[in-house]
């Protein structure tokens, strides 16, 4: 039942997202009610100011009792256990409050506004690049997978291993200061150029901007992927049918691509998930070398100006996206092998 | 398991480590990377680099931004290199009125292009005393290129800077040989002392100056009372443009000595994490596999909660707050990311319960700690060598990303702070290469090691990926 699968699954991410977002209120609890407490005072002291003709004990007292009622709103005046509980509440309903220095484009003080705006584009750069990473991952892996111990394989095992440690942050700065500030090929930041052209011409700006991230991110990840797909395939070409496919005369190139990707593709598709979720993960700091204004950057920037909502909000966000991708993994894996979903197990 | 066991199993297994030879490179660059660390004192151009990298004093004399030394192999003009000069000769003389005048004479063999930035006169002194520094030039003509007057010195250390005293004397020297229109719109304040005193005293030297090579002489004088006043170690140190193995940063700090000096901490922190989190992962999939039931359906839903945490965001968002230290930051580290063996070991766990033995040790009255500790953990810790040294990387990258972002502990060195350091100094914009190459090399190499050794141990201790 595939159906009952699905929604076991769901439910289950859901119940895991709401008690990391618990963790979360009580690991975080005393820097959160410190901004929500410094809010209402500015809240407060602005309030006062609007006051006019009043007497100074008046605007003390008016002062006084404001911030009773904003303290009394934002329930910081109850017991601990009963307050984690209040922040929790408002992560688990996405109310994060005001962000206290940043901004989004529209000039919203909003911390969920400013995160929802930063959201597709990290998704639109690192889909991209996940799906280049995965076209020359598969056919480098397949090729590597024909011949192991070949020249081919070896070489690139060897690649392999050379970039495993490498940061991507790291040769994004060295092809920064090659391409950008050396060869002045590509912009050197951001999304759009300033001001942001029209029509089709916006579209090829978009992907002039994307060009040396995307590259950046493909160039490194290509090489363990394909690794990963040679190991796959290689198991699966031992299996007796892909002997019998290659006695009866199919071409090797279709036993290759069409018998063994399809057995291949549960734990493909696992890799390629977890590969997206691992690169998301490290591109904070990608991102914030090249000013792409995603969810990365908004870490980036939110650190420097220490601007608490909008980092709770970001992690907050960044738990969900890693929620929804294990439970999307896991129900294509279920669709995709047949095996998991009647055991009913996740 | 005992002494005797593990002797054969690790003779076993360095017999088949022995063949794969990009696991015997990574081991040697390990152990030379511990060789770096265990002699690390001796090799440190600056001994107190680690202790002071964030102290500007202690890197005054330093010139900012200078490239590598072996940059000068390149085409193109040599720059003069920095360094100290000792004293060659030390001379003293009775001057009328019971004063003495100690002379020290240090030799310059200037064969470059492009003349040092600055000659810097360091000594200790006691007393009253008048200091002068002269430079005595291959043709014959000299620059009193700076002067001054310390009272009341107590063993206390004097630093004279030719740059900042050197300029009228420059500018009169100019005057004898630079055509009276272009000094006529020229002021002191104009001048590149160390431009003007290396280059040859012709018409033009201002704009272009062509630098007299040959052997020059600096003196330095201390006049002072006899008996009372004293003067000692006295050293001349040429800021020159091109500076140590791997240049100065826009602070002036040796970036050989910083990327040296974070070395151990990279290791500490890669090695450290890695083993802890991955020993914790072993026994948590030994346990939960052993008791099953309750136990096991109890701890696999914390391991799926932990697992589901994005560990770099966290850090990152932990670090902003908190602002902890380097060992807080390893132990935050070690709590979100000891899940990562958890399922494999697990997995075998099942199996190896079941077997007979564990059966026969359960019936001859073992306890449960003796029958995970004695018969199932050293079966299948050695299985998690290859994990532990594939995850290496990842920490070690982890805390980069950290320092990076300028939420690394701000006590010590590490790679990533030099980065910091570099994106803050624009050392793109600038194209200061060996301020970024260098460390994210090493945080590459280190990687490297590691991936070497741990797909070499993987395959050894898999069977089922080797090469068929």
């Amino acid at each position: 039942m595939y159906k009952w699968y699905a929604v076991k699954r769901i439910v289950n991410g859901l119940v895991v997202f709401a008690i990391i977002l618990f963790l979360m209120s009580i690991l975080f609890n005393a820097v959160n009610e410190e901004t929500m407490r410094s809010s209402i005072k500015e809240q407060v002291r602005s309030e006062a100011q609007r006051l006019k003709g009043q007497k100074p004990e008046q605007i003390i007292a008016f002062q006084k009792q404001r911030q009773e009622q904003l303290v009394k709103l934002y329930k910081l005046d109850r017991p601990f256990g009963e307050r984690i509980v209040y922040r929790w509440l408002d992560a688990l309903t996405f109310r994060f409050g005001k962000a206290t220095i940043l901004r989004s484009n529209r000039g919203d003080r909003d911390v969920l506004a400013i995160i929802l705006e930063a959201l597709p584009r990290s998704m639109l750069l690192f889909t991209t690049s996940m799906v280049l990473e995965l076209i020359f991952g598969i056919y480098l892996g397949m090729k590597k997978a024909q011949k192991p111990g070949g020249k081919l394989d070896r070489s690139t095992s060897l690649i392999t291993m050379i970039v495993f440690g490498m940061p991507t942050w790291w040769l994004a700065m060295l092809l920064i200061m090659a391409f950008v500030y050396g060869l002045r090929l590509f912009p050197s930041a951001g999304i759009v150029s300033v001001p942001p052209p029209d029509g089709i011409m916006r579209i090829v700006d978009v992907v002039w901007h994307m060009i040396l991230p995307m590259a950046t991110l493909t160039v490194l990840a290509f090489w363990g992927v394909a690794f990963t797909i040679r190991n796959i395939v290689l198991g699966i070409l031992q299996e007796d049918y892909i002997m019998s496919a290659r006695a009866r005369g199919i071409p090797e190139n279709k036993v290759l691509f069409g018998h063994t990707m399809r057995t291949a593709a549960p734990p493909l598709v696992t890799m390629s998930l977890l590969g997206l979720l691992g690169s998301f993960s490290g591109a904070i700091i990608f991102e914030g070398i090249f000013s792409w204004p995603g969810l990365g950057n908004l870490y980036w920037i939110a650190v420097q100006q220490s601007d608490i909502p909008v980092l709770m909000g970001d992690l907050a966000l960044t738990t969900a996206i890693f929620q929804v991708g294990y439970i999307i993994l896991d129900l294509t894996y279920g669709f995709l092998d047949p095996r998991i979903k009647v055991g009913g197990n996740t | 398991m005992n002494l005797k066991d593990l002797a054969y199993w690790f003779n076993d297994f360095w017999t088949e480590f022995r063949r794969e030879k990009s696991g015997l490179i990574g081991l040697a660059i390990l152990a030379t990377a511990v060789l770096v660390v265990v002699f690390e004192p001796l090799i440190l151009p600056f001994k107190g680099a680690a202790a002071s990298w964030r102290n500007i004093n202690y890197w005054e004399d330093n010139s900012p931004n200078a490239p590598p030394v072996w940059t000068n192999l390149l085409p193109g003009k040599d720059s003069a290199v920095t360094g100290t000069i000792k004293p060659a000769r030390v001379s003293e003389a009775t001057i009328e009125g019971g004063a003495v005048a100690t002379t020290w004479e240090f030799e310059y063999v200037y064969q470059y292009d492009l003349p040092p930035l600055d000659l810097i006169m360091h000594l200790r002194a006691t007393g009253n005393l008048t200091f002068q520094m002269t430079l005595q030039r291959p043709d014959g003509k000299s620059i009193l290129l700076s002067q001054a007057s310390e009272h009341g010195l107590a063993n206390g250390t004097i630093r004279m800077a030719a740059t900042a005293y050197g300029r009228d004397a420059c500018f009169a020297f100019l005057k004898q040989y630079e055509n009276a229109d272009r000094v006529g719109i020229l002021t002191s304040s104009d001048m590149k002392v160390t431009d003007i005193a290396f280059a040859e005293a012709k018409e033009g030297m201002f704009d272009n100056p062509v630098a007299q090579k040959g052997k020059y002489r600096i003196l330095v004088t201390a006049i002072g009372n006899a008996g009372t006043d004293k003067v000692e170690s006295c050293e001349i140190i040429v800021a020159g443009r091109v500076s140590g193995l791997l240049g100065t940063d826009n602070l002036k700090r040796d970036l050989f000595s910083g990327i040296v000096a974070g070395l151990k901490w990279a290791l500490l922190i890669g090695l450290f994490v890695s083993f802890v989190s991955v020993i914790i992962g072993v026994m948590y999939g030994i346990i939960a596999a052993y008791f099953g039931g309750m136990i096991d359906k109890t701890m696999m839903f914390i391991y799926y909660i932990v697992n589901s945490i994005p560990v770099l965001p966290i850090l990152i968002v932990f670090s902003a707050v908190f602002k902890p230290s380097l060992m807080t930051i390893i132990w935050i580290m070690i709590i979100f990311s000891w899940t990562g063996s958890v399922m494999t070991v697990r997995s075998m766990a099942l199996q190896i319960k079941e077997e007979t033995y564990i059966e026969a040790a359960r019936a001859l009255g073992s306890g449960h700690a003796r029958i995970i500790f004695k018969h199932m953990a050293p079966l299948l810790i050695p299985y998690s060598f290859a994990s532990m040294a594939l995850s290496v990387p990842g920490f070690i990258v982890f805390e980069s990303s950290l320092s990076l972002l300028g939420l690394g502990d701000p006590t010590i060195v590490t790679w990533g702070a030099i980065l910091h350091d570099a994106m803050l100094g624009n050392a793109m914009l600038n194209g200061v290469w060996w301020w970024i190459i260098p460390p994210g090399l090493l945080i590459a190499i280190m990687g490297m090691t590691f991936a070497f050794l741990g797909f070499a141990m993987d395959k050894i201790l898999h069977p089922k990926l080797r090469t068929r």
